[in-house]
């Protein structure tokens, strides 16, 4: 692979190259490889490098607008980013961008994919009907909510804010026993008992630095800004945005129906408001 | 980038059988030879060997996808490619845990982690009878269930395709076939540890590790850090950071017993004997005794 020449091979699916940041190609694995197969990889990895050569600024993320404004949700896969996103759709918010969300010098989002993507468990936890939804693909147990389905947003849009969206229980505490869920039983949300595990928390980042890792860390993808030889323009497009957009960490409570019920009543253009009282406390402090 | 910063190596075990004491022990062997910190060891903070071959964020950045788009079967016989490429865990993590066995009923006859530029694996077993009452605490599940998982051939961790995890699934199958894989496969450098070698001949066996590893081998380095993470100290670093993060919910104590010997304490006869004729041969191997089949 070289810096204009990307190209991914997925064994029994096909193979995809963005060359050059004009164009786009691909070759199904076999005849069984259907459209949908091929448009899965195509509108996330395939434009993502696409965007990088042409030296764009594309980050892991969907992108939701109310009145005029953005917010940018950040998270690692299986975070709770669309989940969050359905919810927020539900109170009136507008989606943008799904799943990778392309941001330019001037914090303006352009409309990208506009499909949630919903794990089965989540449909039921939400009450959406998994059986009118096509899967992701065929086989998956992920559904995929189009446009059709969902109020979305047309006009590039000035980004107001970024949550980097994390579940209580922090990614790395994830248990064994928490992955041990088979289907049967994987329905049976274990809602937190604390009133304090049932709130979104949100917290500055602390310094410059750790809100420029922060996106770097959820550029789509690292590794394709390394091999492409953007990372110096993936730090320096990061830090111009640093100065436009804060960055927040989020918590959301764990368990879909707790985090769907904990909504009411957040204003996420009020991070402060999410902050916890000491948190507040030493927000002041720094902004006198 | 020099060819020992990419250098790597498996800690592979099947659930509670040592893998976190033998991570926990390298980091104080690395913490102590550093002299950089006085401190006692942080459960919580210091226990950065690597990430989990399974993790789902890493595999994502590994394959330059979404692995949540790929169905287990599509993603099995991808993940032993991912790390061709020269970054492969390249942040100074070098000691990865594996849970899951070595090939996957759906990885096509190849290993489900990336064997490249790999030195060596560290299989870590147990007696499979102790691994039963362990797996019954840390899951909370009676032991009857945990019985039927060691002699299950479909046995995984994360086997849900309903909903999204921070780890893909992990294939293990019955525990004998487990060891198998990990034991008899020709690809990687091997190093097999059992847990209660390393519990009755700490000095030695972990000096074995140590060897193997490319890690400092002073002995009184090796001690220090072997003292330091006894179990007996990791029971109270445990309540010093008021729960060990790697605990489940629900699971009083992570660092629970220890002991070897519960499991004839603890499960029936019929229990017993069901291991014995599942995993004899291999319990044989490894000088497990069971109960006599009559």
């Amino acid at each position: 692979m070289s810096p204009g020449d990307w190209r991914l091979e997925l064994e029994g699916i096909g193979w995809f190259r963005a060359f050059g940041g004009r164009q786009l190609s691909w070759e199904r694995w076999d005849d069984s490889v259907s459209d949908r197969d091929l448009r899965t990889f195509l509108v996330t990895s395939g434009l993502a490098a696409l965007v990088i050569q042409r030296g764009g600024l594309v980050l892991h993320g969907t992108t939701v607008v109310r009145e005029g404004h953005a917010v940018l949700l950040l998270g690692s896969p299986a975070s709770g980013k669309s989940t969050l996103a359905w919810c927020l759709l539900q109170k009136g918010w507008q989606l943008l961008s799904s799943e990778l969300t392309v941001v330019d010098a001037h914090g303006l989002v352009a409309p990208g994919i506009q499909q949630l993507k919903l794990w089965h468990d989540s449909t039921v936890a939400l009450d959406v009907d998994w059986q009118k939804l096509p899967p992701v693909r065929r086989g998956l147990k992920r559904c995929a909510l189009g446009s059709s389905e969902l109020p979305v947003a047309v006009d590039p849009t000035p980004l107001a804010l970024i949550y980097d969206l994390g579940r209580r229980k922090p990614t790395n505490l994830k248990s064994e026993k928490e992955n041990l869920k088979d289907d049967s039983n994987a329905n049976q949300e274990e809602e937190s008992s604390s009133s304090e595990q049932q709130l979104f928390r949100a917290w500055s980042r602390k310094s410059e630095r750790g809100a420029l890792l922060t996106l770097r860390n959820q550029a789509y993808q690292p590794r394709f800004y390394r091999a492409m030889e953007q990372e110096a323009s993936l730090f320096m497009q990061a830090s111009y945005l640093l100065k436009r957009v804060p960055v927040h960490s989020l918590n959301a409570p764990d368990g879909i129906t707790t985090m769907r019920n904990a909504l009411e009543g957040v204003d996420l253009f009020n991070p402060e408001s999410l902050f916890r009282q000491e948190e507040h406390l030493a927000a002041v402090e720094i902004e006198s | 980038m020099s060819a020992i910063d990419t250098e790597y190596w498996y800690l592979a075990s099947y659930p509670k059988s040592g893998n976190t004491w033998c991570r926990v022990f390298i980091s104080e062997l690395q913490r102590l030879a550093a002299k950089s910190e006085p401190q006692e060891l942080n459960l919580n903070r210091d226990i950065e060997t690597g990430a989990i071959a399974s993790s789902r964020h890493w595999l994502d950045d590994q394959l330059g996808v979404n692995s949540c788009d790929l169905s287990f079967a599509e993603l099995d016989p991808l993940r032993g490619r991912a790390g061709e490429s020269a970054w492969l865990f390249a942040e100074g993590e070098r000691f990865h845990k594996v849970h899951d066995a070595f090939k996957s009923p759906d990885s096509h006859g190849r290993p489900v982690v990336s064997t490249a530029g790999c030195r060596g694996v560290v299989y870590i077993l147990r007696h499979p009878e102790d691994v039963v009452v362990s797996l019954s605490h840390f899951f909370s599940w009676p032991l009857e269930r945990c019985v039927d998982y060691l002699l299950d051939p479909t046995a995984a961790l994360m086997p849900g395709e309903r909903h999204g995890g921070h780890q893909v699934r992990q294939h293990m199958g019955r525990w004998d076939q487990h060891v198998r894989s990990w034991a008899d496969q020709p690809e990687l450098p091997l190093l097999v540890l059992r847990y209660e070698d390393m519990l009755a001949k700490g000095p030695e066996t972990f000096m074995t590790l140590v060897q193997f590893l490319d890690l400092p081998t002073e002995p009184v380095l090796v001690e220090q850090a072997l003292a330091n993470t006894s179990f007996e100290k990791l029971k109270k670093l445990e309540e010093q950071v008021g729960g060990f993060a790697e605990k489940p919910e629900g699971c009083e104590r992570f660092f629970r017993s220890g002991r070897t010997g519960e499991g004839a304490e603890q499960l029936s006869i019929e229990q017993r004997m069901r291991l014995a004729k599942g995993l004899g041969e291999i319990m044989e191997r490894f000088d497990y005794e069971g109960v006599e089949l009559g």
